[in-house]
């Protein structure tokens, strides 16, 4: 057997399924008597409810019927935090364009919205807030009206750096905007629930990344034993976050399904994923920074304004963006003053959730920028001036000014390969050069690390439902010799399938294609937070490790007796036990002695068994930091706004990669999706709080045109910290296109004067600035 | 209701449905072909394309009983054609999928760029499948999975 | 979402589908490759009560070279227009156009008889056609008649066909050897609609001059004075396109006037210049 473990690039196990269109999703789950779903969404952005009006016929429940369900309550333990409650449906107000008032069940979902039409809903309209200057004027109308304000918390990282920036001699200011997104998983949220009386268990098959955690939110809303509740992860056609929290119309669903003892299924479409969901990485800061005159900033003074919608989400909390991004702004720099203020504010929009890198995306984006802000400044390449700030290799580990321990890499390493492989000095000549086509042509740069596998010692004092802790697999050998395991994480497109069959066959010495993984149904696995934060390969990738281990130590006594030799001296490799001597004997052996004929067994054999579920935790569980510089090059057209991508090369390293193929796919789908918040995603809403992009057609997910062919040059620094030396990465690829794009547009546009801080960079935007610039020039003209 | 008939993967079928059921919830609800997905039902993001006469079409955005007297396949129906065989090799070797929710729509229409288009390079390939939206690669394998099957058949 | 109920009709022939629009009143709609009808129906924005579906209707079908003009029939699919069923010159035109819009899938199933009907105020072949000097064959209870295209679109999803009348083809002028075409769609991605859009036809030998802008938020228009200019070969500045678009466009915002601007600019230049 060629090598197939951790390092190997071997074809993903679970392709085969889905290119034959075997996949299975929950919407391809059918059940003799189903009853379909299909919500009475919420027309106002804010509104008093004054009467709800049922049909003659048909099954429509309101609030009124679902009194018992407590509304959705997340705590998180920081000062100045209050948490909200999210009624399962709506009852005195609604907050928001599609919060759902109602929910009407019938045999197909056609007949299901017919019957929501029928419903009335009496509403008395109430001025919406949409912005957080809106929502934070002292007379702004109040969401929550037991709240004195629309703050939902205000955290602070303070210190004085007020002395070292006033001496410092150079001074930039900009504002930064991002706006809000759709995550837009190809397949929405879906969700099939029946009670199964032979169990004596409520049975939920859902598109959740998190199946144990999203049973215990189950638990409480329904009043139920977590025992009586079972998770069922299927196929899941994406994630990126959103199918990581506890939302109100999942929970109606199991509701309903117990109450008529009937199985009820719910799809969200795409209309109601655009407008109900619109729900990422709307945040908008201003940055001071204070640098020497060569670049090297001195102090950072960052004020930052989170709009996370109408409600705080479960588990995490809408305070949780803020958390993340004050603790990453300073990124890969050696910052040693630093102060951050940031508000998360409440207003009349979808509740904003955790998008792929949480808050990172903008924190990288307000750094970044900030950084080729200073380089003008001083007169710089934007390079020169990040290569002066970068942590260097031989300061690892590295402690930041907000506490976090930098594991292990090489920053500067990163930018020098990405810059080298761009020839920037060869676009330099080119920029300079009038072209045919009259495109302005720039070039940008985004550097950030990440923080990954992050887990208890990070959430440990905040109190959140969901604490991350040691992650726990099983495994076992099969009678016939092949090796099952299960864990509690979710695979939804991250391959893990094979990666973590990868890591039991890097232990083992089995192929991977003869490990079977179970995961993502809370009958079948250990408990787990989940698939989220970039934490699975690395928490999980332990666990399924250790597990095969014990396992090893198991089979070890059992193999040593087949081939007569000492149990130490039993090795594992090509799928079967060595012993000395050149002995081997298959796995399918030991599995016949163990299973079928004990008689054999030597007499004090360890009665424990085949089976052996073993846990993990990183001794230092501060988390592994994985890093990367994006370098974009695009050519503007100065008359439509429009931007091409010339070439994009992301050097990476997130440690040890199991399956180099596979983390390659991560960066670039993550890659392509910051392309989306860099250019075109953007939740759009009139003043009146209607959401105006609703479709895909005119919500602009990027396609094959827009994607260009990204270049990748990865590196493998191992984290000292964990297994393998594996670093996260299912997040990174998002968190930097949108300041190297940005950062690109701004040099191409620099003779024009225009500096962009608002991302996506659409066609208006860019217009708009042109415009802006145009009409400042002229003006400032004697 | 209108009575329908038509031949699914070679199949013929006949259904008596309302006029609104569309060909992708007839494939779906009624005939559990699941491997067609929706997932914009606007016509824009292509995981529902199925090929209808032999040419893809939007399954979410076609009536049912438009369909009447003609032959639809899904991807169920094409498992031992020879160019999908090949583009399955491919996509798993330029690993042109992740969740597998666009894969469906996205081989059909593969296979009509395959048959359509001989000399199509990546920048063309990219135009054509500029339809097919995928959430989770970057695209970047699907194209080269598409260029590679192209490239082996020319020989 | 899934469509409101209606009912359905195949009609038999192009006689009984008259009949049944006739009879059907204001919300019976025709059908035709469904994909605006498919779209609005599966957002519950159109709600028809009947549908008259027309797809199979011979005589609507097919494509044919008459002295001086080529006859498309309203069932022509913009795929089939794309891989170039119309010959020639204008084969070459009318291919280009169609190959940029949507996406092939759609281009499959979408016909140039339910684009016009449509008038999408962003859609390809209102504009493409009036720069080509189209007649819009229709057939209603009182039978046949013909309308220039100039008088056919209306306004925003607004056109000169009655409710009971049906698109039968379309007639669009044969190009002579020395004409040529400009045609610039600016748009957020291929497949989307129009945001910005110029088309310009133009030929020397014959000093015919057509100058077009889409995507107005209305019908698209021509701009006679741009097509003066043009057929005595003048190449006009950007600054008189868009003094001579600010009008057209009914106060567009800057950006607007911009981008069609620019959008005209460029599909002159393209007839221009290729020579
Ligand atoms: C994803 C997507 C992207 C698109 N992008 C573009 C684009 O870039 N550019 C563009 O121009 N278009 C675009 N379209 C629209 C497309 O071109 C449609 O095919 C076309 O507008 C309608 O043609 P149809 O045959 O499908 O008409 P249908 O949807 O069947 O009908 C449309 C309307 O016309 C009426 N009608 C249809 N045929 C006739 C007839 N013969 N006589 C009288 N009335 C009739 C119908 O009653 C209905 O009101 C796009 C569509 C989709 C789904």
């Amino acid at each position: 057997m060629s090598h197939k473990g951790i390092g190997a690039s071997i074809p993903r196990k679970e392709d085969e399924r889905f290119l034959k269109g075997r996949g299975e999703y929950v919407g391809d789950l059918f059940r003799p008597g189903l009853l379909e779903v299909a919500f009475v969404r919420s027309p106002h952005a804010h509104a008093r409810i004054l009467g709800i009006t049922r049909p003659i016929k048909g099954i429509v429940y309101t609030a009124a019927d679902l009194a018992a369900v407590p509304p959705i309550r997340a705590q998180i333990n920081l000062p100045g935090y209050r948490a909200t409650e999210q009624p399962i449906l709506a009852d005195r107000k609604v907050l928001f364009v599609g919060q759902s008032v109602a929910m009407c069940l019938a045999k197909s979902r056609a007949l299901a919205e017919d019957l929501s039409e029928e419903v009335g809903v009496d509403y008395e309209e109430l001025p919406p807030v949409l912005d957080v200057a809106d929502a934070l004027r002292p007379d702004a109308p109040r969401l929550h009206e037991d709240r004195p304000d629309n703050l939902l918390s205000v955290l602070n990282a303070e210190a004085p750096i007020d002395a070292i920036a006033a001496a410092a001699p150079v001074h930039v200011t900009r504002h930064y905007t991002n706006a809000r997104q759709a995550m837009a998983p190809l397949e929405g949220r879906a969700i099939l629930a029946e009670w199964n009386d032979r169990a004596d268990q409520l049975v939920v098959h859902v598109g959740h990344q998190n199946p144990h955690v999203f049973r215990a939110a189950l638990a409480i809303a329904l009043n139920l034993e977590e025992r009586r509740i079972r998770i069922i992860a299927p196929d899941i056609g994406g994630g990126f976050g959103y199918k990581a929290p506890a939302y109100p119309e999942e929970i109606a669903v199991c509701w309903a399904a117990m109450k008529l003892h009937r199985p009820v299924r719910w799809i969200e479409d795409r209309f109601e994923h655009l407008t109900a969901g619109a729900s990422a990485r709307e945040i908008s800061g201003t940055v001071h920074a204070h640098a020497d005159a060569e670049g090297r900033i001195l102090a950072l003074d960052v004020d930052f304004a989170v709009n996370i919608g109408a409600y705080s989400f479960w588990p995490h909390t809408g305070a949780f963006e803020a958390v993340q991004a004050i603790g990453i702004i300073p990124g890969p720099y050696r910052i040693r003053h630093y102060r951050a203020r940031s508000k998360t504010v409440l207003t009349n929009k979808p509740p904003q959730t955790p998008y792929r890198a949480v808050a990172r995306p903008a924190a990288c984006f307000m750094m970044e920028l900030t950084i080729d802000a200073v380089a003008r400044a001083v007169g710089k390449e934007p390079h020169e001036v990040r290569a002066l700030n970068l942590v260097s290799a031989a300061e690892m580990p590295y402690a930041s000014i907000t506490g976090k321990l930098y594991d292990s890499g090489d920053y500067p390493a990163s930018l020098r390969s990405a810059l080298s492989a761009i020839d920037l000095p060869a676009w330099r000549l080119k920029q300079a050069a009038p072209r045919a086509d009259g495109r302005a042509i720039g070039v940008g740069i985004a550097m950030y690390t990440e923080h990954t596998g992050i887990s208890t010692n990070t959430f440990g004092t905040m109190g959140i439902a969901l604490m991350p802790g040691y992650e726990q697999a099983n495994a076992r050998l099969t009678p016939d010799g092949d090796i099952e395991v299960a864990m509690g994480v979710q695979n939804h497109g991250q391959g893990m399938e094979t990666t973590m069959a990868q890591v039991a066959s890097e232990v083992l010495g089995i192929d991977p294609g003869r490990v079977r993984l179970l995961h993502g149904d809370t009958g079948l696995t250990p408990y787990s937070t989940g698939t989220y934060a970039s934490r699975a390969m690395v928490m999980n990738g332990g666990a399924v490790a250790a597990a095969c281990e014990r396992l090893a130590e198991r089979m070890r006594p059992l193999a040593a007796h087949l081939m007569q030799c000492a149990a130490h001296e039993v090795g594992f490799s090509g799928g079967r036990a060595t012993g000395p001597g050149g002995a081997t004997v298959g796995f399918g052996e030991i599995g016949r002695l163990w299973y079928k004929t004990p008689n054999e067994l030597p007499p004090g054999v360890d009665p424990a068994g085949l089976d052996v579920t073993a846990g993990y935790r990183p001794e230092d569980d501060r988390g592994a930091f994985s890093y990367s510089t994006h370098v974009a090059v695009v050519a503007v057209d100065r008359d439509f706004g429009s931007v091409e991508i010339l070439d994009y090369v992301v050097a990476d390293d997130c440690g040890t990669r199991v399956n180099p193929m596979i983390v390659d796919g991560q960066v670039l789908g993550g890659t392509a999706q910051g392309i989306g918040t860099a250019l075109y995603e953007e939740c759009l809403f009139d003043a009146s709080g209607q959401p105006k992009s609703v479709t895909l057609a005119d919500y602009i997910l990027p396609g094959p045109t827009e994607i260009p062919a990204i270049r990748l040059l990865p590196t493998e620094t191992p984290s000292p910290k964990t297994r393998f030396g594996i670093k996260g990465v299912g997040e990174g690829g998002a968190i930097a296109p949108a300041p190297a794009l940005l950062n690109a547009i701004n040099d191409a546009l620099r003779a024009d004067g225009v500096e962009l801080g608002a991302a996506p960079a659409t066609p208006d935007r860019i217009l708009a600035a042109i415009e802006i610039a145009r009409g400042a020039r002229a003006g400032a003209a004697p | 209701m209108p009575d329908i008939r038509l031949s699914v993967n070679g199949e013929a079928i006949e259904e008596s449905a309302e006029a609104r059921l569309t060909l992708a919830d007839l494939l779906r609800e009624r005939l559990h072909l699941t491997a067609t997905h929706l997932g914009c039902e606007q016509g824009v993001c292509g995981a529902c394309t199925v090929l209808v006469d032999g040419v893809p079409v939007r399954s979410c955005i076609r009536f049912a009983a438009a369909c009447d007297g003609q032959a639809v396949q899904s991807l169920e129906g094409l498992e031992h054609d020879p160019v999908m065989e090949a583009l399955r090799a491919a996509f798993t070797r330029h690993h042109a999928l992740q969740c597998g929710y666009c894969t469906p729509g996205m081989l059909i229409m593969a296979r009509d760029v395959v048959l359509r288009l001989p000399d199509a390079d990546p920048a063309r390939i990219r135009l054509e499948m500029s339809g097919n939206l995928c959430r989770c690669t970057g695209y970047l394998g699907i194209i080269e999975a598409i260029h590679a099957v192209i490239l082996a058949r020319r020989g | 979402m899934k469509p409101a109920p209606f009912t359905y009709h195949r009609a038999a022939s192009l006689e009984q589908a008259v009949a049944l629009l006739a009879q059907g009143g204001g919300d019976t709609a025709v059908l035709s490759g469904g994909q605006s009808l498919g779209p609005m129906m599966n957002l519950r924005a159109a709600r028809p009560s009947q549908l008259v579906d027309i797809g199979r209707l011979e005589a609507l079908r097919g494509i044919s070279v008459a002295e001086g003009h080529v006859r498309i029939g309203a069932l022509s699919t913009h795929a089939a227009i794309e891989d170039g069923a119309v010959s020639g010159p204008l084969g070459r035109v009318l291919a280009r156009v169609a190959a940029g819009i949507a996406y092939r899938a759609v281009r499959n199933a979408g016909t140039i008889g339910g684009s016009l009907a449509h008038a999408d105020p962003a859609a390809d072949w209102p504009a493409a056609l009036l720069a080509l000097d189209a007649r819009i064959h229709l057939r209603g209870p009182g039978g046949d008649r013909a309308v220039a295209i100039d008088a056919f679109l209306a306004g925003a999803f607004e056109t000169a066909k009655a409710a009971d009348e049906v698109i039968v083809a379309v007639d669009v002028p044969a190009l002579g050897p020395t004409a040529r075409f400009g045609y610039v769609k600016f748009c957020r991605k291929p497949g989307e609609f129009a945001e910005a859009l110029g088309a310009v036809l133009y030929d020397p030998g014959s000093a015919q001059a057509r100058v077009v802008v889409g995507a107005t938020g209305s019908r698209a228009r021509r701009l006679p004075a741009a097509e003066a200019g043009l057929a005595a070969g003048l190449s006009p500045a950007a600054a008189d396109i868009a003094a001579l678009l600010a009008p057209v466009l009914g106060n567009p915002s800057a950006l607007v006037l911009k981008r069609q601007t620019a959008a005209v600019h460029r599909a002159l230049q393209e007839v221009l210049t290729d020579a």
